[in-house]
C-alpha cells in the first residue's frame, strides 16, 4: 500500500508519466473496444426490438422481449438449474481449488508432474469430457454403477439421471472436473507471491498452521481469490456443453445459455434469447461483484 | 519422540492422501478415457467395464495415423492430414493468443498499477467486466464486423477473439502481482539512473516471472478449450482447430467413441508438455533469487 | 442512428485503426464453390475432383458437426451473410429458413424430370417453392433382430403396435433379451420423431390441417403412442436408461444385439447394420414395413437436402452442384461411399435390381409409403414444438408426469409455439 501513498504524494497526472500509460492500454482498449464492447451494445440495442427473422420487419418493441422472458416457465426453470449450478461449482471449485494450490504450495519433489495432472483436466476438449463422463454414469456400462456395486454401496445399477436432484449433480461435477485446475492455478500464483518470511515470523509467534493460514495466508491470497470466485462463477452462468451433452434439451438440467441457445438459433426468436443472454451477464456480474467486495473489504490490510 | 516430530509426520500423512486423492480425481476419469481409446469397439458395449481392456488395440489411433480411416463405416482416406492441421491450428491460434495476451497485460495491468493516466480506474473495471459476457450474446455482431474486416477463417482473426475474451482475467491476475511487489525495488533502480522501460524490463517482469507464467498457461488453456467461437469463426482446415474437429467423429449413424477417446487423449499431448516445461517457472524461487 | 449502419461505422473505424495493412481484398474466386455440409455429405475427394473436371468449378467443401452447421447458419444468416455458396438444409428447417427467406428457390434451376423423381423433394416446398434439393433419402422402417424372434417362437415380424408389444413381452418371457424394445427418451430430436412415427403407427395425425393438436383425445393415435411408450416401460420392455439414450445410442445397442427392435429404425442404417465389420448381429437383422393399427402402414421422410442461400453469389455454379449430385450414377457413388439412401425413386430401384439394398423389396415398399411430417409443409415453429416434445416425453419416461399431464403439456406447448 505503500506504492499507493508515494503515487498519492506526486502531483496529478504528469504529461510523460499519463502518455506511457495511455500508450500500454491503448491496445486494450482498441481490441476490447472494437471486439467485445461495439458488438455488446449492438446486442442491447438489437434487445429493444422485435429481431425474428421468420417475421417481417424489426420494430421497436421497448422492454417486451425482457417482460415476456419473467413470465415464460421454461426460462424459470432454467434460471433455477443455473442457480444450483453456480452455488454447487462455486463451492465445490474454490474448496478443491484451494486445497489443491496448498497442497502444490507445499510440495517440494515432483510438483511439476503434479501440477501438470491437475490441469490434465482442462486440456481434454471440452466435448470429449462430456462424453468420458457419460460413459462413467452410463446406466449399463458405466464405471461409477460398477464400482458402487462392487463396493456393496449399491445393490442394482442406478440410472442417474432420472432423478433431477443427482442429474444437476453430476452435471455439476463435470464442470468443477473441467474447471477447478483454473482455480488452482490462480490460488497457486497468489501463494507463490506470500513471502516465506511471513509464515516463518507467524511460526515464532506461536501460530498453528490454521491460525498462520487464516492471518497470514487468506488476507495475502485474497486478490487472487477474488478472481478466482468471480471465475469460477462466470463459468458456471455460463455453463452449456456439459448439460448439453449429457441432458439435452430436458428441463431438468436446462441451463440458462442452453435457454439462450435454443431461443435464438433454435426457434429463431433472435432478440428475445439474446435479452436472455443480457439477463445472465448481468446476474453473473451482480454476484462476482458481491464477492470481489466483500474479499477486499474483509481482508484489507491497515 | 516429541510432538513436533508427531506433528509433522501427520503433516506427511496428510500431504500423501491429498496428492492420491488428487491424483485419483484428475488422472481418474483421463485413464477411463485412455482404456476406452484401447478398448476394442465390440468390447465397448459388453458385459461389464474392465479397469483395463481385456484385448488391447490401437485400431482407434492407427485410423487417426494411419493411411487409410473408416468414417460411416466406410474405408476413407486417412483422417490424418485433417487431424494434424487441426492440431497445428490449434497449437498456433493458441500460441499466438497467449503470447499476444501476456505482452499487453504485462504492460497494460503495469499501467493500472504503477501510472497515472485519466480513466485508469474505470477502463480497468470496465475490461474486467466483460468476463461476465457469454459468448452468444456477442457473436452475431461480432461475426458481421469480421466479414467487414474480411478475417473469417484467419489466423488474425481468431487470434484477436481469443485476445479479446482472455486479455481480462491475465489483466487482473498481473494486476494483482505488480501490486504485491514492493515499489522500493523500482526506486531503487530509478535512483541509479535506470529509465522507466529500462526498470519495467529489467527489474518487475522478471519479478513477476510467476504470474506472467500463470497468465500463460491460464490463456493457453482457456484458447484451446475453445469450442463455439472457433465453429463459427474457423469453418475449414486453414483455421480450424482440434476442438471443432473432433465433434465430427460424432456422425449420424456411427458414435465412434474408440476414435473420440483416442483423438482425446491426443489433444492433451501438447498443452500437458508446454505445462510441464513451464512449470520451472511458477515457482517462487525465481523472486528470491532476483531480491537478493 | 440506424442500429446497421452503427456497427458498420465501427467496423470501418477498427479496420482504419487495427488492420491498415491487410488487404480485404480477398476477392471470391469465381471458379470456386464453398459447400457447407455434415460428415455424410462430405463426398469423397475423387468425385469433387470429378466435378471440377465436368463443371470446370473447384468444390471446397466444409464439414461440420450436424447440429453446428445450424448454429453456423443462423449467425451467418442473421448478420446478413452466406454461411457458403450452398449449404445442408434439413427437413425440419424448411419452415423456418422458409419464412425467414434465407434460401433462393430452385425452380427453374432444376430440370423437372429429377425433381419428379424424386419424391421427398416435396418436403422442402414453402409455399409452394422448392427450396432446396435432397441428396439423402431417410425414412423410418421397423428392423429387428430375427433371431431373438425366432428363439422365442415368434414367426413374423409384428404387424400391429399391440402384437409390437406382445411380441416383445415374449421375447422378455423367453429370457431372449432383458429390454427387447429400443426407444430413445431422453430429451433430444430421435425421441420426438420415433413418436410421431407411433402415433402413425397408431393411424393418427399430430395436426390437423389448421394446426389444431389431435393428439390430446384418448382414442387419438398420438395419445395411444404416449400411452404405449408408459406402457412399455412400466412392462419393463424399455430399458429405464432409455431417458439418457439419443437414437444413435440405441442403434448401438441394436448393433450389440442387446435389443430386438430398432422400432424407429433409419432406413439408411440397415446398410450398417448387415455389414458384419460393423455390427455383431449382421446375419440376424431384417426390415417389416412399419406395423400399423390401420392396417396401412405409414411412415414419414426426414430426409435432407442442399439449399442455395439467398446471399449467396455465384448461385449459378451451386445450382450446378445441386444438380449435379442428383444425378444417378452421383446418387450411387455417394450411397456406396458414405452410405446415404439415394433420394431418386430409380436409382432406388435400380440398386434393388442389381441385388445391393439390403432388405430392398421391403425398403422400397416402405419407401412407397413415404408421407411428409406435415402435410402442408413443416412449419417454421416445429423445432420449438420438437423440442418441447422431447422434453414432455424424457418427463413421461422419468415418471414425472402422466400421460394425460403430458398430452396436454404438448398441446400446450404447441400451441404457444404456433401463436407467437
Amino acid at each position: 500500500m505503500t506504492a499507493q501513498r508515494i503515487l498519492a504524494a506526486r502531483p496529478a497526472y504528469q504529461f510523460g508519466e499519463a502518455a506511457m500509460g495511455l500508450a500500454f492500454v491503448l491496445p486494450i482498449v482498441v481490441i476490447m473496444g472494437g471486439l467485445v464492447f461495439m458488438p455488446l451494445v449492438t446486442t442491447v440495442i438489437d434487445s429493444f426490438y422485435r429481431v425474428d427473422p421468420m417475421r417481417a420487419g424489426e420494430p421497436f418493441i421497448g422492454l417486451r422481449n425482457y417482460t415476456d422472458l419473467m413470465t415464460d416457465s421454461n426460462v424459470q426453470a432454467s434460471w433455477m438449474n443455473t442457480f444450483a449450478y453456480v452455488v454447487m461449482a462455486v463451492v465445490l471449485e474454490t474448496a478443491g481449488g484451494l486445497g489443491a494450490a496448498l497442497l502444490l504450495n507445499n510440495i517440494r519433489r515432483g510438483r511439476q508432474w503434479l501440477l501438470a495432472a491437475t490441469v490434465l483436466p482442462w486440456c481434454l476438449p471440452p466435448v470429449v469430457n462430456a462424453i468420458v463422463w457419460m460413459w462413467i454414469y452410463n446406466p449399463s456400462y458405466g464405471v461409477l454403477n460398477h464400482a458402487l456395486i462392487s463396493l456393496g454401496l449399491l445393490d442394482a445399477p442406478r440410472v442417474w439421471f432420472n432423478d433431477r436432484g443427482t442429474a444437476l449433480f453430476l452435471v455439476t461435477l463435470v464442470h468443477v472436473w473441467r474447471m477447478m485446475p483454473l482455480t488452482a492455478i490462480i490460488l497457486l500464483a497468489a501463494l507463490q507471491s506470500v513471502p516465506k518470511e511471513l509464515y516463518e515470523a507467524a511460526k515464532l509467534d506461536g501460530a498453528g498452521a490454521l491460525k498462520s493460514f487464516r492471518l497470514v495466508t487468506l488476507p495475502l491470497i485474497s486478490g487472487g481469490l477474488a478472481i478466482a470466485l468471480s471465475q469460477s462463477t462466470v463459468f458456471a452462468f455460463n455453463l452449456f456443453d456439459e448439460a448439453w451433452i449429457m441432458g439435452g434439451s430436458g428441463l431438468d438440467t436446462r441451463s440458462v445459455i442452453i435457454q439462450v441457445y435454443m431461443s435464438a438459433f433454435q426457434n429463431l426468436r433472435f432478440s428475445y434469447g439474446m435479452a436472455l443472454s443480457l439477463l445472465a451477464m448481468i446476474a453473473s456480474l451482480i454476484v462476482s461483484m458481491i464477492y470481489v467486495l466483500r474479499v477486499y473489504r474483509e481482508t484489507r490490510l491497515d | 519422540m516429541s510432538a513436533r516430530t508427531i506433528n509433522s509426520r501427520f503433516l506427511l500423512a496428510g500431504k500423501v492422501v491429498g496428492v492420491l486423492a488428487l491424483l485419483f480425481w484428475s488422472v481418474g476419469p483421463i485413464y477411463w478415457a485412455l482404456a476406452t481409446s484401447l478398448t476394442r469397439p465390440a468390447d465397448l458395449v459388453s458385459k461389464a467395464p474392465r479397469f483395463w481392456p481385456e484385448h488391447v488395440t490401437f485400431e482407434h489411433y492407427a485410423r487417426l495415423f494411419g493411411a487409410e480411416s473408416v468414417s460411416q463405416g466406410n474405408t476413407v482416406q486417412s483422417v490424418w492430414p485433417q487431424f494434424s492441421a487441426a492440431l497445428l491450428n490449434s497449437i498456433l491460434t493458441s500460441l499466438a493468443a497467449t503470447v499476444l495476451t501476456v505482452a499487453i497485460a504485462a504492460f497494460g495491468a503495469y499501467a493500472f498499477v504503477r501510472l497515472r493516466f485519466p480513466g485508469r480506474n474505470l477502463v480497468f473495471v470496465l475490461v474486467v467486466a466483460t468476463m461476465a459476457i457469454p459468448a452468444y450474446t456477442v457473436m452475431i455482431p461480432l461475426y458481421r464486423l469480421m466479414i467487414m474486416m474480411g478475417l473469417i477463417d484467419t489466423y488474425v482473426g481468431i487470434t484477436l477473439i481469443y485476445v479479446s475474451a482472455f486479455l481480462p482475467l491475465a489483466l487482473w491476475l498481473m494486476r494483482t502481482v505488480y501490486q504485491a511487489m514492493p515499489l522500493s525495488l523500482e526506486e531503487a533502480a530509478w535512483l541509479d539512473g535506470a529509465g522507466r522501460i529500462y526498470t519495467l524490463l529489467r527489474i518487475v517482469m522478471p519479478l513477476a516471472a510467476p504470474g506472467l507464467i500463470a497468465a500463460a498457461i491460464l490463456t493457453f488453456l482457456n484458447a484451446w478449450g475453445q469450442f463455439i467461437v472457433p465453429l463459427v469463426f474457423s469453418p475449414t482446415l486453414a483455421t480450424k482447430p482440434l476442438t471443432v474437429l473432433i465433434p465430427e467423429f460424432v456422425t449420424r449413424n456411427y458414435v465412434d467413441y474408440g476414435l473420440m477417446n483416442a483423438a482425446g487423449i491426443l489433444a492433451i499431448v501438447p498443452p500437458i508438455i508446454l505445462v510441464i516445461f513451464l512449470n520451472r517457472y511458477l515457482v517462487s524461487g525465481l523472486m528470491a533469487g532476483a531480491q537478493k | 442512428m440506424r442500429r446497421r449502419t452503427f456497427l458498420s461505422l465501427v467496423a470501418a473505424l477498427n479496420t482504419a485503426i487495427v488492420l491498415p495493412s491487410l488487404t480485404v481484398a480477398e476477392a471470391a474466386n469465381a471458379e470456386t464453390l464453398t459447400v457447407l455440409l455434415p460428415p455424410w455429405g462430405t463426398i469423397p475427394k475423387a468425385m469433387t475432383d470429378r466435378f471440377q473436371k465436368e463443371e470446370g468449378v473447384t468444390l471446397n467443401i466444409q464439414t461440420m458437426g450436424w447440429d453446428e452447421i445450424r448454429t453456423k447458419i443462423v449467425t451467418s444468416m442473421v448478420a446478413q451473410t452466406a454461411p457458403a455458396q450452398a449449404t445442408e438444409v434439413d427437413w425440419s428447417w424448411v419452415g423456418q429458413f422458409g419464412a425467414a427467406g434465407w434460401y433462393a428457390p430452385l425452380d427453374g434451376k432444376i430440370a423437372d424430370d429429377t425433381v419428379a423423381d424424386i419424391p421427398t423433394a416435396e418436403i422442402f416446398k414453402f409455399d409452394g417453392k422448392l427450396l432446396a434439393l435432397p441428396y439423402n433419402n431417410d425414412f423410418r422402417i421397423l428392423i429387428y433382430n430375427k433371431s431373438h424372434l425366432e428363439k422365442a417362437g415368434i414367426d413374423n415380424p409384428p404387424k400391429t403396435p399391440q402384437e409390437l408389444l406382445d411380441q416383445a413381452k415374449a421375447i422378455k418371457d423367453a429370457g431372449v433379451t432383458k429390454f427387447p424394445l429400443g426407444l430413445p427418451l431422453s430429451a433430444t430430436e430421435g425421441t420426438s420423431t420415433a413418436w410421431y412415427l407411433l402415433t402413425m403407427a397408431f393411424g393418427g395425425d399430430l395436426f390437423d390441417k389448421d394446426f389444431k393438436p389431435l393428439f390430446t383425445d384418448k382414442d387419438s393415435g398420438g395419445y395411444k403412442a404416449l400411452a404405449f411408450i408408459a406402457d412399455a416401460l412400466k412392462d419393463g420392455l424399455i430399458d429405464p436408461a432409455a431417458t439418457g439414450l439419443k437414437d444413435v445410442e440405441v442403434q448401438e445397442l441394436f448393433k450389440s444385439g442387446a435389443i430386438t427392435f430398432d422400432v424407429a429404425g433409419w432406413a439408411g442404417n440397415l446398410a450398417v447394420y448387415s455389414d458384419s465389420s460393423k455390427s455383431q448381429v449382421a446375419d440376424q437383422v431384417d426390415a417389416a414395413l412399419m406395423p400399423s393399427a390401420t392396417g396401412k402402414s405409414r411412415t414419414f421422410g426426414l430426409p435432407e437436402a442442399i439449399g442455395i442461400p439467398t446471399s449467396a453469389d455465384n448461385q449459378e455454379a451451386a445450382a450446378k452442384f445441386i444438380e449435379w449430385v442428383a444425378k444417378p450414377e452421383n446418387e450411387i457413388e455417394i450411397y456406396n461411399s458414405l452410405g446415404d439412401l439415394p433420394p431418386r425413386l430409380s436409382v432406388l430401384k435400380q440398386l434393388d435390381d442389381e441385388g445391393k439394398l439390403f432388405a430392398g423389396d421391403k425398403l422400397l415398399a416402405q419407401a412407397k409409403t413415404v408421407e411428409p411430417l406435415f402435410k402442408q409443409g413443416t412449419p417454421g415453429w416445429y423445432p420449438e414444438f420438437s423440442s418441447a416434445v422431447a422434453s414432455t416425453i424424457n418427463q413421461l419416461a422419468k415418471g414425472q408426469i402422466s400421460v394425460d399431464e403430458a398430452a396436454e403439456k404438448i398441446a400446450a406447448r404447441a400451441k404457444e409455439a404456433s401463436e407467437r
